[in-house]
């Protein structure tokens, strides 16, 4: 009996003592809102309101992913910066069920506002019904396809992203050259869109670029391997080439690649959406000009002036103005009325890269 | 006094469970106070745990015959899939409500058939063909997840009649369903591995396979019976999943494979098998989802510390397990 009873109070104990470090740690983390770090440009309009005791929850899809750490210094300024109370949390893994577990206990803690970035939008939608019937105001980010949130919040149009791509594609290249577009799949829907995008800009406003005749568009599945073999292909196939649109986080480190292997600095340029982390070496080393993304800090930050908007029964419409630099003059979307669209594009080169590190 | 002490040495390993259920419990409500001891609170663990309690069940079985099953989340996606390809090609805005329901009864047996026909194929695998059970079910997890994703193509299927969602997300008495469904299996389970000869002889064969075989029993015939009942389980919870997130993809609760072994280690199962108990199992279940209910009603805990804890646990309990043993040895060898 008695070695029973110490070895009870020994798992016992160690479970105390995990979970209050664990306690510990929050506080921790909670007093330094008061100095969250400063990654989020705003304006006044972002932290007005007429209240402040709401309580805002984000679940995001994984809290182990870079990406999100980003996000969640957005949502701690928020925090910070006005004095209400939000948090960000998120499954240790990638797994819709796994979020959907953490969204049914968050929704159990007297939350206002719901803020989630969906692993999978149809797992979500149940729970995110339940959330809605005690009240709770839902916003989505990357998930329009729900059919229980308030409002969808996109960093941008699909469109005005590869025009963004253009634009900085041309401003390597010089104005002058031919180019050709890669996506993950011809059939994946937003990266042709982009991809559309970038080429309806150039025929607009760039005379002197040209899009490559034959392919017009390849595909890198997805994979770096494949992008930097196709890019390859494409380069020994057709030497006029001095540009790529890449479109998937994939294309662009891939081609950027090639550019290096084949010797092709300075003289064939890859502007595309690419993660800073995984592609610094090669845009610090020249062989890529610039990745294109939008910041996840700011689209945190700017979920939680929206939940507030709706909380104290503002309109969120055409035009509305979430107060940070991308989000201030928000765009409805032609198909979808709940779907808001931003600017929220960012183009990262060797000269800012290190700001970011995700 | 006398017949505490009494209670608590006829099953040392569950009492020990139910003091660390207690403890966790007091230390939930001594902490969170009114919104732990909410009804709402308790409905959403209610809601919570049944997908993967099922699983730990399923795996449960498998560990106490020595074995292993990791093709348990993929057995469950698997026979979701299916019901969620089928249903809206058979069920037309036209079906009468009565012949949905009939649809919809059909399409679960079906599914529930598949998961034991899955388990089939594990049981055959390692009793009939003899291939170790860590391998064979590893195997299989990725032809079953294989078939899942070729099905779908890798998206996820919804567009299911509401009636499946909607009966997934009811309550009854203030019960949710995915509670009652858990409530039953897990009887039963309790039933089977305790009370019935087959669990008798599930625990002789964990125990040894040579003695088992002397004791004139059909092995081949356990093992099938064994990772049938995973299979089953493995399904069960499938459509339990399938009505919570009213959808099926061939990754679902991906992550649930290494939580539902560590559960049913907690609960007691000894991993190289014949030993440990179902009702173990089930109040460790209770512990895990109380635990990570608890952690989430902190603003600033992040969800590694689940991870920590978890591990913490486990290490502890194997390691009393092992004292336990030698203790156990020391004595019967005086």
């Amino acid at each position: 009996m008695k070695l029973k009873n110490k070895l009870v109070t020994a798992v016992l104990g160690a479970l105390l003592c995990v979970t209050v470090a664990g306690c510990g740690g929050g506080g921790e983390q909670a007093a330094s809102n008061d100095s969250a770090e400063h990654v989020v440009e705003t304006t006044d309009v972002a932290t007005q309101g007429a209240k402040k005791d709401w309580k805002i929850a984000v679940v995001v899809k994984d809290s182990s992913n870079g990406w999100f750490a980003r996000m969640e210094q957005g949502v701690k300024q928020y925090a910070a910066d006005t004095g209400i109370n939000a948090y960000q949390k998120g499954p240790v893994s990638t797994d819709a069920a796994q979020q959907v577990q953490v969204i049914q206990d968050v929704i159990n803690q007297d939350i206002n506002a719901l803020c989630v970035v969906p692993v999978d939008p149809a797992a979500v939608d149940p729970v995110l019904q339940e959330a809605r019937n005690k009240g709770i105001v839902v916003i989505t980010h990357e998930g329009s396809t729900c059919k229980n949130s308030d409002y969808d919040l996109e960093a941008f149009n699909n469109a005005g992203y590869g025009a963004f791509i253009m634009d900085k594609l041309q401003e390597s290249m010089g104005g002058q050259g031919t180019y050709t577009t890669m996506v993950a799949h011809l059939t994946n829907a937003s990266q042709n869109e982009w991809a559309n995008g970038a080429v309806a800009e150039q025929e607009a406003k760039y005379p002197g670029l040209h899009l490559l005749d034959n392919p017009k568009r390849v595909e890198s599945e997805n994979n770096s391997e494949k992008a930097y073999q196709v890019a390859k292909e494409v380069l020994k196939s057709h030497p006029e080439v001095t540009g790529f649109v890449g479109t998937s986080s994939m294309d662009t480190p891939g081609i950027a690649r090639a550019i290096n292997e084949l010797g092709l600095k300075g003289k064939v340029f890859v502007v595309g959406t690419g993660m800073p982390n995984e592609c610094r070496s090669l845009i610090q080393d020249g062989s890529l000009s610039y990745i294109t993304l939008w910041d996840p800090a700011e689209a945190g930050y700017a979920m939680c002036v929206m939940a507030r908007m709706i909380l104290e029964g503002k309109t969120i419409e055409n035009g509305t103005n979430l107060g940070l630099k991308s989000y201030e003059n928000l765009v409805v979307s032609k198909d979808n009325p709940h779907l808001f669209m931003g600017a929220g594009w960012i183009a990262i080169n060797k000269d800012n890269v290190d700001k970011y590190n995700f | 006094m006398g017949a505490i002490q009494r209670v608590f040495n006829k099953d040392k390993n569950l009492s020990r469970l139910i003091v660390v259920f207690l403890a966790v419990f007091a230390v939930c409500a001594f902490m969170k106070g009114s919104l732990f001891l909410s009804v709402s609170n308790f409905q959403s663990i209610g809601k919570q745990f049944p997908e993967f309690g099922l699983l730990a069940i399923a795996m449960a079985f498998t560990l106490y015959t020595a074995g292993i099953d990791l093709s348990v989340v993929a057995v469950a996606n698997l026979s979701a899939v299916l019901v969620a390809k089928i249903l809206p090609a058979v069920i037309t805005p036209e079906t009468s409500p009565e012949m949905v329901l009939v649809i919809l009864f059909l399409a679960f047996i079906g599914a529930l058939l598949f998961g034991t026909l899955c388990g089939a194929i594990n049981g055959f695998l390692i009793g009939w063909v003899g291939i170790t059970p860590i391998l064979a079910t590893l195997g299989t997890q990725a032809l079953f997840t294989g078939c899942a994703i070729v099905l779908t193509n890798g998206s996820t299927l919804g567009g299911l009649p509401k009636e499946v969602a909607n009966g997934m997300g009811a309550n009854v008495l203030g019960l949710p369903v995915p509670f009652i469904i858990f409530a039953v299996f897990a009887l039963l389970s309790v039933f089977v591995m305790e009370k019935s000869t087959l669990g008798y002889k599930l625990r002789m064969l964990g125990t040894s396979v040579k003695a088992s075989t002397f004791s004139g029993f059909n092995n081949v015939r356990l093992f099938l019976a064994n990772y049938m009942i995973s299979g089953f389980l493995s399904a069960v919870a499938g459509l339990v999943m399938l009505g919570r997130f009213n959808s099926a993809k061939a990754d679902y609760g991906a992550s649930y494979v290494m939580e539902v072994i560590l559960i049913a280690v907690l609960g007691g199962v000894d991993p190289y098998g014949g030993k440990g108990n179902m009702k173990g199992v089930i109040i460790a279940i209770f512990i895990v989802q109380m635990i990570s209910s608890w952690l989430n009603m902190y603003e600033g805990i992040s969800n590694f510390y689940r991870q920590i804890i978890w591990g913490v646990l486990l290490i502890l309990v194997l390691i009393y397990n092992y004292v336990v043993s030698e203790r156990e040895k020391k004595k019967a060898s005086k």
